[in-house]
């Protein structure tokens, strides 16, 4: 890895947002274009926090102090990115649904999602099946990604799903859920387009739903 | 075995408690108390009653309130009483299912005795975060005057009231320790404190266990004063004193700073009772059991295998098998469609089985099952 993303990444993965800052700041400094930092050093930080969740070696703590190092450099990239156009992997609108107030899970997955490329509207927790609507159509989304985490919960993904459709938006994203109850053919019976178990696998999910 | 029933047989004899639609109460209290000692009198125990079944009643009744009426529903003694004794007329309670009540302000009130604020909704309620910044942990202190302490009392003594003979009274969900600590900061917050601040958090968790012995002992006292054992939301009774430990939060959080932070609490947490049974929410709390059964005092396990693909409870028998060989009493949640294959599987010892039935034929087709269970 070039030596002015290398510090980055590996403050990233330390959670150090202090040193994601000044080591952002020094690689724009040195003339590196903020596109090949996003790309080439904290996307591939959290990708590298996703593995590591999945592996059993980081926990929550460890994954939501990478991800504020990510968020913290990724704000001085952003002005830049939008001014030398860089698109973002995708626009995804994610909300825990009506009745739930849990968000952990929501947040890490919003997290992961923006440490992948994408550009994410997050609507919060108890999010009624019009908000997400509204937030479909505002925000010219690609992705809709919904959390639940009690399964007397649950059923509102499908209303919400079912409301989507009724608006004539269903083609328009894709959906993706998730959640402790949650499992594949539960989102096969509702009409989702895919679950992920986790944050990790959710953004890599989001990644391929794109493509 | 002979010494458990004949110590037991001692203790029963001071005491005058029966219920009359429990007419087995007594032979169903020693296999309990052969449970906690990982041992079996003539059956494993079994408990018609699924894990969480008391948090479905009224839920589409709730959903349609207000927030003010939900909460006016929460604190309504009379009628969350009367709902209660409601469910269970005309019921005999077979096996090891013990018919209790416990007053229930959802699983944060310890928080909100310190001056947490709780939100209620349809199934739980949910504490409002209070220490917002780390002055605000000087503000926090029990108070026996607090509303929701004193709904609790409220709660169980009317509960009190109406139970004679018909049902068992117990004491509130207590969650002393890492889950108060979330409660009062936010759980995700608290994921960001144990890095940036962990003495803080330290701070945070001795205050929450400080007063668990005063809050427990007032309940305790209450309900043995009116001749009631010692029982709550998992209705496995104890003539002495019972506790469920639990740590939901730990489950986000690693082996190292659970070690740090969570088990010194459940150390304290666990001392003074008689039978303690930890709650392990899953996977994510499992992967503490080692630390949690470093700990003598906790006697038996709840496992809770989760909901989504964490079910069905088939894929848990290597874990069970494993507490099994390690002489841990277990209790297991399981649906009754799994029971034939799971009793295949396993041996009963130690075992404790939660399954939900439809009706009181098949309780006792079950039963007869489950005595022929070797």
């Amino acid at each position: 890895m070039d030596q002015t993303l290398e510090p980055i990444y590996n403050a990233v993965l330390n959670g150090d947002k202090d040193a994601a800052v000044e080591n952002v700041q020094a690689a724009l400094d040195a003339g590196t274009d903020a596109g090949v930092i996003l790309q080439k050093s904290l996307i591939p930080a959290m990708e590298k926090v996703g593995q590591l969740f999945e592996a059993g070696e980081y926990y929550v703590p460890e994954m939501l102090i990478a991800a504020r190092a990510m968020q913290a450099g990724l704000g001085l990239l952003k002005p830049l990115l939008v001014d030398s156009d860089v698109k973002p992997t995708g626009k995804v609108v994610i909300g825990t649904v009506k009745g739930d107030l849990h968000d952990i899970g929501k947040n890490l997955v919003a997290m992961m999602l923006e440490g992948a490329g994408f550009e994410i509207h997050d609507l919060g927790t108890d999010v009624s099946p019009d908000k997400f609507i509204t937030a479909i159509k505002e925000e010219n989304v690609d992705i809709l990604a919904m959390s639940a985490l009690l399964t007397t919960t649950m059923p509102m993904m499908e209303t919400t799903i079912k409301a989507v459709d009724e608006a004539g938006l269903r083609d328009v994203v894709k959906i993706i859920i998730g959640g402790a109850p949650v499992t594949t053919e539960y989102a096969q019976k509702i009409g989702a387009d895919g679950f992920a178990p986790d944050a990790s696998q959710a953004a890599s999910m989001a990644k391929r739903l794109v493509a | 075995m002979n010494t458990v029933v004949s110590k037991l047989g001692q203790i029963q004899a001071s005491w005058d408690f029966g219920l009359d639609n429990m007419p087995s109460f007594e032979k169903a209290m020693q296999r309990v108390y052969a449970w906690y000692e990982n041992e079996i009198i003539d059956r494993a125990p079994i408990r018609f009653m699924a894990h969480n079944a008391f948090l479905e009643s009224e839920t589409d009744t709730l959903y349609q309130m207000t927030p003010e009426q939900r909460e006016k529903w929460w604190f309504d003694a009379e009628l969350q009483v009367e709902n209660f004794s409601k469910s269970i007329d005309g019921r005999t309670f077979h096996a090891e299912t013990f018919p209790v009540y416990f007053p229930n302000l959802g699983p944060d009130v310890y928080a909100g005795f310190y001056g947490a604020e709780l939100e209620f909704g349809a199934v739980t309620s949910w504490s409002v975060p209070c220490v917002q910044t780390w002055e605000n942990t000087d503000k926090l202190a029990l108070d026996l005057n607090n509303i929701y302490f004193q709904k609790i009392e409220d709660l169980t003594r009317c509960a009190l009231d109406r139970c004679e003979n018909k049902f068992m009274v117990g004491y509130t969900d207590l969650h002393p320790g890492l889950d108060c600590v979330a409660a009062w900061r936010d759980p995700q917050q608290l994921c960001f404190d144990m890095i940036d601040a962990p003495d803080q958090v330290q701070r945070l968790a001795d205050l929450a266990i400080e007063d668990f012995e005063t809050i427990y002992d007032h309940f305790d006292n209450l309900l043995k004063q009116a001749g009631q054992l010692s029982v709550s939301w998992m209705g496995i009774p104890s003539y002495g004193r019972m506790h469920i430990p639990s740590c939901d939060f730990s489950s986000m959080i690693s082996p190292r700073f659970f070690e740090e932070f969570g088990l010194p609490i459940l150390e304290r947490e666990v001392q003074t009772m008689t039978h303690n049974i930890f709650h392990v929410d899953g996977k994510g709390v499992a992967r503490h059991l080692n630390a949690i059964l470093s700990i003598p005092e906790v006697h038996a396990i709840q496992w809770v295998q989760g909901v989504g693909d964490d079910l069905p409870i088939m894929q848990w028998v290597p874990f069970i098998k494993e507490l099994q060989a390690k002489k841990v009493p277990i209790i297991v949640d399981l649906n009754k469609v799994e029971l034939e294959s799971f009793m295949d599987e396993m041996n009963p010892q130690g075992l404790f089985l939660w399954v939900a039935t439809e009706n009181e034929q098949e309780e006792l087709e079950i039963l007869k099952r489950i005595e022929r269970w070797t």
